[in-house]
């Protein structure tokens, strides 16, 4: 039995179709594929639809970093496909469950690879041995693809003085693929067009014989793709791909002082890749002591091959700072949590203010740069006891004019430069503050004193990750395992049962889709969802578990 | 026109009144043929100007005709005594009118539930229904009322929500689903703001995946002539167009898991829990 | 004054609209209730045009019509820069002309399949569709070679030229909107790196069924700083 066509490595693009800020649509095996480049590069091979409303991501757009949906905006993470922002709820963080289809992808010989059965690993064809490689054009044929394959030139038949082309077929459906050709030798400058001219020409010769031929024979039914399941919900405890939320291995791939008494740490994947960022988020960095300490990330939304990190020197702390800083070198390796976000960054602002302290300027870093990559308006304050502790200096320098450095203030001088920045507060104007306790306190006090609302005041207490609470904490009891859990504050009955390992699926985690539905044999929830309807509700035996919370004390759950 | 293998057997499809073509455009003593749930079929109206359908695979079986709203409608079952009612379009000095007719390669339930969707307006309707930054949804109310669904308190900052509209406005839209593929909203009108003007969309499913979409409007306005009228709805329909025609599967999935939704959507999911709670199966992926 | 009898969702028009954006030239649109009203056939209308058809442009006394004829007079009149019809260059010229005509073929086949589906004008849609992919094929290969020939970074336009002409406006919205008439254009990749291109043309306009492309360039960036 020869293999399924899917565990086979196809091209589905020349690397120039991946052309810059372009989204390039094909078609393998029946299965529509966006393929884009962002800035950094790499290659994105994708489902062709977004997960929200099935809309083609061919036709959204190519942001740099970030793809964004044409139909509402969704914008989703180069390398990744997680979702990094939803307009339509600016305050709250996608949930990591929210991640297209996505399928390796690799650039050989000039041309875009990729396989559908991502557990297969690249074997590249007995390949242009020695020489380099000269793509030829591609060239889509109406005809089957065994069909075009018979027909196709073997050995010599081809040659001229430039070489033997060696062919590629990417099998779009079952009446239509595309050629591609790649020669070893790459012609002078000033023979390229007339040998891509050349070849093009016998090609299409080619292409109008075997077209004649398949218009005769009948047309085969088109291969109908499966719809993608990666959005129908995977149970988290399994190996789930796109989900993420486990703990992983990194590699510390660069070490450097950044500042006085901070080093910065690149961390690259070893197995997996890492994770999607949203701007503002954090990481646990389990330390081979066997703590744990959370870091903020600076990488801007989709720009996440590596997470970078700093570490600033706490002699005073429980050693977590000063083991990262004296024993733990490049080429060693850490364990790292998926990134969690607490302090979201909003895009829908006129304008955003971006407040750092010493070392608190790594999720503002991050806020910044997605804020400059968007084209968005955004001042980044940066507040330093002397000009050698200032971090990242050169990211801070190509953001230019956007940044103001403050250096060397007393707190009364702080506090003065801080009401000068915020200045009154206007209709969609947003301030984000990161650093030590008593300079956020201040932040915050001045914020009030001149009419900043709460809402518009976002902060993150990097010393003292106290979680915003989202109600009162309460127990569940599950009838069928037994078990009994506290649920507390900053807790959702969905993460508690997670944690302790009761694998229950979910998709949106907002409490719109109504994948984590579980019955409720006694007690009185509160209903936070927007799944059931009135009736349900009233009757209170269903919980929504990512969102809704209980009256009573206790809720006894059918699990 | 064969779509036979798009046939509709599904009742709960099959009993419903479904439109045919704007009143207005029908010529006297003239027969048109269109599709409707895969089946072909003639109308027109006779020289003493009775309205009359029939399938053209069964010609010597009348159709039931009303006009109701502007449209005549027939059903391909057995329908309800009559089309729901709108009762705004009594108003005497109300303009009710067809904006236009166009066909859309996509489903009827697609179509309804982009037009039940706020999300969009500042990605699709740019500069018209909204505009970045302006991109929030907020909480808004959703029910089935008497077999109908409503969402109230809708509200959404446009820059040009309607033909008369002069600058940026914070709409308030009430949607009413009467029918599974009829859907209408109501804005304040901008002459008028104690009032409400009518946009509906009534959907004529010829198959699963292809639909004629009559654009239904009945508003407050003196001055704006019917042309001016019908290009602004126009122009929003055919923004919304090439997304339905980009979207995948065609056909509306019904479980709530196959496309991530989010509290922005509320009225999207009650609208495919209200379909599955039909037992609707056709222009839909059924629940599995 | 320049005045337009114009419809929104006309590719003809649209391509009026566009050049007049991009020239900067002021007009006024006077909406033709072209659908389902068919304005454009009433005897009033037939005064205007006899052929009944739109667009119509008056520029003071001076009435002309055919999309592609308006195209020519306006670049020829309001662009000083010469480049958008090449007068003074006979080869250039000679190019553009040759693709204008190429135009009214797309028109005639991709936009005309448009109006089959989506305004049910009784046309031989097979026939028009296919038409239309031999269009767009010998097109997709011509672009794909001016793009080998310009380099990565150089821009490629339908005429050999460093610069855009009305050629490439004749063609953009029959290719743009090809779908709408079921005219996929997954074979043509060179073809919508163009459209991406058009699309980022500064003063660029969008019709109803044409959504924006990305900025090639991050956008105006970090907002002023120092604010006091």
């Amino acid at each position: 039995m020869s293999p399924p066509p899917e565990s086979a490595w196809y091209p589905v693009a020349r690397s120039d179709d991946a052309a810059f800020r372009h989204v390039h649509q094909a078609k393998l095996l029946g299965r529509e594929l966006a393929v884009w480049r962002a800035d950094d590069g790499f290659v994105n091979v994708w489902e062709n639809r977004c997960l929200h409303r099935g809309v083609r991501l061919s036709v959204g757009m190519n942001e740099g970093m970030e793809l964004k949906c044409l139909y509402h905006g969704w914008r989703y993470a180069n390398r990744t496909g997680g979702c990094t922002y939803i307009p339509a709820h600016p305050a709250d963080s996608p949930a990591r469950t929210i991640c297209n289809a996505t399928f390796p992808a690799l650039e050989r010989y000039g041309l875009v690879w990729t396989c559908l059965d991502g557990d297969i690993d690249f074997a590249p064809v007995d390949l242009l041995e020695g020489g380099g490689s000269f793509p030829l054009r591609a060239l889509p044929f109406a005809a089957p693809p065994e069909l075009v394959r018979r027909h196709l030139p073997a050995g010599d038949d081809h040659a001229g003085e430039d070489g033997t082309p060696r062919w590629f077929v990417q099998p779009v459906d079952a009446d239509a693929c595309v050629v591609y050709g790649v020669l070893t030798d790459t012609p002078a400058p000033d023979r390229r067009i007339a040998v891509l001219r050349r070849h093009a020409r016998r090609l299409e010769d080619l292409r109008a014989e075997v077209e004649e031929i398949a218009a005769t024979l009948p047309r085969p039914a088109p291969l109908v793709a499966a719809m993608e399941q990666a959005d129908v919900p995977v149970d988290i405890g399994g190996p789930a791909r796109t989900v993420g939320g486990t703990d992983q291995r990194v590699v510390v791939a660069r070490k450097w002082e950044t500042a006085a008494e901070v080093v910065a740490f690149e961390l690259a994947p070893i197995d997996e890749p890492l994770p999607t960022v949203q701007p503002g988020a954090h990481i646990d960095v389990r330390l081979p002591n066997g703590s744990t300490r959370q870091y903020s990330l600076t990488n801007p939304a989709g720009d996440q091959a590596r997470y970078v990190i700093a570490v600033k020197r706490e002699p005073d702390s429980r050693g977590g700072s000063i083991h990262l800083h004296d024993e733990v070198h490049e080429g060693d390796e850490l364990v790292i949590s998926a990134p969690r976000n607490n302090f979201g960054l909003r895009r829908d602002a006129v304008e955003t203010t971006l407040i750092a302290g010493g070392i608190g300027i790594t999720p503002l870093l991050s806020m910044a740069e997605t804020l400059a990559a968007d084209g968005l308006p955004f001042v980044l304050h940066c507040f330093v006891r002397s000009a050698d502790h200032l971090c990242f200096s050169e990211r801070l320098d190509g953001l230019g004019d956007a940044v103001v450095r403050h250096i060397g203030l007393d707190p009364a001088g702080t506090a003065a430069q801080i009401r000068r920045a915020l200045g009154a507060h206007r209709v969609a104007r947003h301030v984000y503050i990161c650093g030590p306790g008593p300079m956020l306190d201040a932040a915050r006090r001045v914020a009030g004193e001149i009419g900043w609302p709460d809402e518009a005041v976002h902060f993150e207490y990097f010393a003292n990750p106290n979680e915003i609470d989202r109600s009162n904490g309460f127990e569940i009891s599950l009838a069928r395992s037994g078990l009994t859990l506290e649920v507390p504050a900053g807790q959702s009955i969905l993460e508690v049962l997670r944690a302790n390992g009761v694998g229950l699926i979910s998709s949106c985690e907002q409490g719109a889709c109504g994948t984590c539905i579980v019955d409720v044999i006694d007690g009185d929830p509160i209903h936070h969802d927007v799944f059931l309807n009135a009736t349900e509700r009233a009757a209170g035996d269903r919980i929504v578990t990512c969102v809704s919370r209980s009256a009573s004390g206790r809720l006894v759950l059918d699990l | 026109m064969d779509a036979s293998d798009q046939r509709c057997t599904d009742p709960t499809v099959l009993d419903l009144w479904h439109p045919l073509v704007a009143v207005s455009e029908m010529a006297t003593d003239n027969v048109e043929r269109t599709l409707l749930l895969g089946f072909e079929i003639m109308y027109g109206t006779d020289r003493d100007g009775t309205r009359f359908a029939v399938r053209v695979d069964e010609p010597d079986e009348a159709l039931p005709v009303l006009d109701r709203h502007g449209y005549l409608w027939t059903s391909l079952g057995a329908p309800p005594a009559d089309v729901f009612t709108i009762p705004e379009t009594a108003e005497p000095d109300r303009r009710t009118l067809n904006a236009a007719s166009i066909k859309v390669a996509t489903s009827a339930p697609r179509a309804i539930e982009n037009f039940l969707d706020m999300g969009h307006f500042p990605y699709v309707h740019t500069d018209y229904l909204g505009v970045e930054p302006h991109t929030e949804v907020a909480e808004y109310r959703v029910e089935i009322e008497n077999d109908e669904l409503w969402a109230r308190d809708c509200f959404f900052y446009q820059p040009m929500a309607a033909a008369s509209a002069v600058g940026g406005q914070l709409s308030e839209y009430t949607y009413r689903v009467p029918h599974p593929y009829c859907v209408m909203l109501y804005k304040s009108s901008p002459t008028d703001p104690s009032r409400s003007d009518v946009i509906g969309l009534f959907v004529q499913a010829m198959t699963q995946d292809t639909i004629r979409a009559h654009n239904f409007l009945s508003v407050i306005d003196e001055t704006s002539s019917d042309t001016v009228l019908r290009r602004f709805q126009q122009i929003i329909f055919s923004q919304d167009k090439p997304i339905l025609e980009n979207q995948f599967p065609t056909r509306l999935p019904l479980d709530p898991r196959v496309e991530t939704p989010i509290r922005a959507d509320r009225s999207a999911i009650v609208y495919r829990r209200w379909l599955t709670e039909l037992g609707l199966a056709y222009a839909v992926i059924p629940a599995g | 004054m320049i005045t337009l009898y114009d419809y929104d969702l006309s590719v003809n028009c649209y391509k009026q609209r566009l050049l007049m954006s991009l020239l900067d030239v002021d007009y006024e649109s006077v909406p033709v209730d072209f659908f389902p009203g068919w304005e454009h056939k009433s005897e009033a209308f037939r005064k205007i045009n006899p052929l009944g058809h739109i667009p119509v442009l008056v520029d003071g006394d001076y009435v002309l019509r055919d999309a592609h004829a308006i195209l020519v007079y306006l670049a020829a009149k309001y662009d000083p820069s010469g480049r958008w019809y090449p007068t003074d260059d006979p080869e250039l010229l000679g190019e553009v002309a040759q693709w204008m005509l190429f135009a009214e073929g797309t028109t005639n086949t991709a936009s005309a399949a448009r109006l089959h589906d989506n305004l049910g004008y009784e046309f031989d849609v097979d026939t028009l569709r296919a038409g239309a992919h031999r269009l767009f094929r010998v097109l997709d290969e011509h672009l794909w070679f001016r793009e080998q020939e310009a380099g990565p970074d150089g821009p490629a336009w339908v005429a050999a030229a460093p610069h855009p002409t009305v050629a490439d406006l004749a063609i953009f919205p029959d290719v743009m909107l090809s779908e709408e008439g079921g005219i996929s254009r997954l074979d043509y990749p060179a073809l919508r790196r163009w459209t991406d291109r058009v699309r980022r043309l500064d003063r660029f306009v969008l019709m109803p069924g044409i959504h924006p492309v990305s900025a090639e360039r991050p956008g105006p960036g970090p907002m002023a700083a120092g604010r006091s």
